[in-house]
């Protein structure tokens, strides 16, 4: 029998515990790369490569006071800026509270070419310019609720006392965030008699350009009755994304927990493992294995469980983040849910870290015992 | 006859440390409950702690959010003198048309957030008896002075009695710090109305809270107000709105739920692993037992206690490794009104009740199998093993 063979039959040898030890594993690191995979959603901005040449201006106070619309054709003069479009959070209520999805009010003319890394039918977004209540739908959102194009759709006012009745002419798919719904500023103006504006959406000419334009908008309007802050798009992302304050440590700390728990259970296996197996360990030696070679067949018994109950819980969960709609799981909560081959990388080799640490002590433990006190051992 | 309890008990100490392994998974997983659920518990307690069922809260029609509410000066005017509204000692209406603004403040420990500054009058501190002046005075009227809350007063810079930050059009200066324990208001800053409309540009007030003479008048206020088409409002009991916004505990909620799911079942495994184990290893003592007469149905019952046990001595360590994050204090955004919220972990005795039933339903899922798997061995088998 070849050593590997000798190790593969051992580790076999209780095909109960070994079930339940690499499912255990496997839960853990599920568990583990889920909530990496959340918190990454929750801390990391999530940016494509052409929003690095986009800016947002928004008010000073906060995100909340609102712009008058009169500044647009002050910032599009600022040299540098090559477009700017209005872009106004909507916060409407589709049918009831529970289908939270992002909806802005847009310049239709300018939308494309400021967010121009999405796919999108020219015939589409002619037919979406030309109607003033027409509406642009990311595909994500399009497949949860079932939603065709030229079908009306209505988005009950929360933040703006209006309900707006609009038709979906397209859909738009690829960037980052598949969940958005544009429409055009001017039906949201008419619908509400307001004419205010929540940021205004920068496209620049190139990245030299970017800090010169920061200074020239804020400038311009630091007298004004609403003064602006004018960041960019990665910036504007993060301030979100602190909001969610300490609920980050929580999950941070849940995941160590839980590599805690998956140490112990696969300690508490792999020294229920070696302890029956005393006899046997003491027969080896008597044999003429060294202790260095036992302690290997040992290591590698406890490694492979290990990875294997990691390769079943990262890569399962990888697969099933890319086959089950985590947008519509969390009811709109995750845009994206990727699990990166970078946090399965991580899940893994903590497994196999783990594997490693957990059977040091009963390993030790055995091979430092002697070989008649192995030998009269009974059970 | 039932095996007594002692040998349950001298078994786990025996192989103390399959024991020790497996109750502290099981303990680890009962703390990881114990604390999400401490923390979705006390953001719900913070919202219902805050609303008063007495108090009507006027909004206008379609908003969801006092911050996203706008009621004209003129409409307030209207319906303020209405009979059903209480009258104070000085015969004023107990109606106090508020505002709500967001700004956005650094905190002490990096990062910002947004806070919600709430212009009132001196009846909205009427309507909200529980808050209270701890530090300094109250705000003067017309010259941007408000008072903060306590731990805004803690966590966020430039909020401590005598300093001051700029906000909307004015630098505000803060006069006083207040107490609002366990309710929405200890993560706001107050100041007056409308003052807060001036410097914020805004010609509206947010929401209007009053107090209805009694029960019936509220009701009659109630149909009175939303039946008058021109106010265009929405009325609700105040303890309602913030009951509302309980569902703002949700994804923790969930979370915590889905964790403990998940945990519960690896650490059922566990379990499972450890009394598959001691079955295995006490063979020929489950054959003496059957020779002394006890029967199958007393070591199914023998074996299930002892897993039961065993997830008993973990979920009570659980508990008490979960214990010190009671009442530490933390925050989070609301998605209604996207503020800071400030709220405690709250640990309910009910709650470590629901850790504790959890790791016996681990113990029992642990030791179902392996316990039947012990009460079938033939006893001449059992005996006969080494």
């Amino acid at each position: 029998m070849t050593i590997p063979g000798f190790i593969f039959r051992n580790a076999l040898r209780n095909k109960r515990r070994l079930t339940l030890t690499v499912l255990s594993v496997a839960l853990s690191l599920f568990l583990f790369t889920v909530l990496q995979t959340a918190l990454r959603e929750m801390s990391q901005p999530q940016l494509s490569e052409q929003s690095a040449l986009r800016l947002i201006v928004r008010h000073k106070v906060s995100l909340a006071n609102v712009l008058p619309s009169k500044y647009q054709s002050r910032i599009a003069r600022v040299p540098g800026v090559k477009r700017v479009s209005r872009l106004t959070w909507f916060g409407g209520i589709y049918i009831d509270g529970g289908n939270f999805f992002a909806q802005f009010a847009c310049d239709a003319d300018a939308l494309f070419d400021i967010l121009t890394e999405v796919t999108t039918n020219p015939d589409q977004v002619a037919a979406f310019k030309k109607e003033k209540t027409a509406c642009m739908v990311g595909i994500k959102t399009m497949n949860r609720f079932g939603w065709k194009i030229g079908q009306k759709i209505t988005l009950r006012g929360t933040i703006y006392p209006a309900d707006l009745e609009l038709t979906i002419r397209g859909v738009y798919s690829g960037g980052i965030d598949e969940t958005n719904l544009f429409f055009h500023h001017e039906y949201l103006d008419e619908a509400t008699g307001w004419h205010v504006v929540g940021c205004y959406w920068i496209q620049t000419a190139n990245a030299d350009a970017i800090p010169d334009v920061i200074r020239r908008v804020d400038a311009m309007f630091s007298s004004s009755s609403a003064e602006t802050k004018t960041e960019t798009e990665r910036a504007f992302q993060l301030t979100f994304l602190s909001w969610f304050g300490n609920i980050k440590l929580l999950i941070g700390s849940i995941c160590t927990v839980i590599v805690f728990t998956m140490m112990l259970v696969t300690a508490s296996t792999m020294s229920m493992a070696i302890r029956e197996r005393t006899r046997e360990i003491a027969v080896l030696k008597a044999l003429g294995y060294n202790g260095r070679q036992i302690f290997g067949l040992i290591l590698a018994e406890s490694f492979g469980l290990a990875l294997a109950g990691g390769l079943i819980g990262c890569v399962g969960t990888r697969f099933l983040a890319q086959n089950v709609d985590m947008y519509v799981l969390s009811h709109g909560f995750f845009v994206r849910f990727e699990v990166t081959p970078h946090i399965v990388a991580a899940g893994l080799l903590i497994a196999a870290a783990m594997g490693v640490v957990s059977c040091l002590a009963p390993a030790i433990a055995s091979v430092r015992a002697s070989v008649l006190d192995g030998l009269r051992e009974l059970d | 006859m039932a095996i007594p309890l002692k040998y349950n008990l001298r078994n786990l100490r025996v192989r103390w440390r399959a024991t020790i392994a497996t109750a502290l998974g099981i303990a680890l997983t009962v703390a990881v409950f114990v604390m999400v659920m401490a923390l979705a518990r006390g953001l719900k307690a913070t919202y219902v702690n805050t609303g008063d069922a007495r108090n009507l809260l006027v909004m206008r029609k379609g908003s969801t959010a006092e911050s996203s509410s706008q009621i004209e000066r003129s409409k307030v005017l209207l319906f303020k003198y209405y009979d059903e509204i209480a009258r104070n000692e000085r015969g004023d209406p107990v109606a106090s048309p508020e505002i709500i603004v967001l700004i956005q403040l650094d905190r002490l420990d990096g990062g910002n957030a947004n806070i919600l500054v709430r212009g009132i009058g001196p009846i909205g501190f009427e309507l909200r008896p529980n808050v209270k002046l701890i530090e300094g005075r109250l705000f003067q009227p017309g010259l941007a002075e408000c008072i903060v809350s306590r731990k805004i007063s803690e966590r966020f810079a430039h909020c401590r009695v005598g300093e001051t930050f700029r906000a909307g059009k004015r630098t505000w200066r803060v006069t006083g710090i207040f107490d609002a324990t366990k309710t929405t208001y200890e993560s706001e800053i107050w100041t007056d109305a409308d003052e807060v409309r001036e410097a914020f540009s805004r010609s509206f007030y947010g929401s209007v809270l009053l107090r209805p003479k009694d029960a019936a008048a509220g009701a009659a206020l109630i149909q009175r107000l939303e039946a008058n088409k021109e106010l265009f409002v929405r009325v609700l009991p105040e303890s309602e709105y913030y009951k509302e916004q309980t569902k703002n505990a949700g994804p923790i909620q969930f979370m915590g739920g889905f964790l403990a799911v998940i945990m519960s079942i690896g650490a059922a495994f566990a379990a499972m692993n450890t009394m598959y184990a001691s079955v295995g290893a006490r063979t020929r003592e489950i054959g003496t037992l059957r020779v002394l007469g006890f029967r199958r149905r007393d070591i199914y019952l023998s074996f299930l206690l002892e897993s039961v046990l065993l997830a008993l001595v973990g979920g009570a360590l659980g508990c008490l490794a979960s214990l010190p994050i009671n009442g530490m204090a933390t925050g989070t955004m609301s998605w209604t009104t996207f503020s800071e919220v400030a709220f405690e972990f709250r640990i309910t005795g009910e709650l470590l009740a629901k850790g504790l039933a959890f790791a016996v339903v681990m113990g029992v899922l642990g030791g179902l199998l392996p316990a039947r798997v012990a009460a079938r061995k033939p006893v001449l088998d059992a005996l006969r093993s080494v």
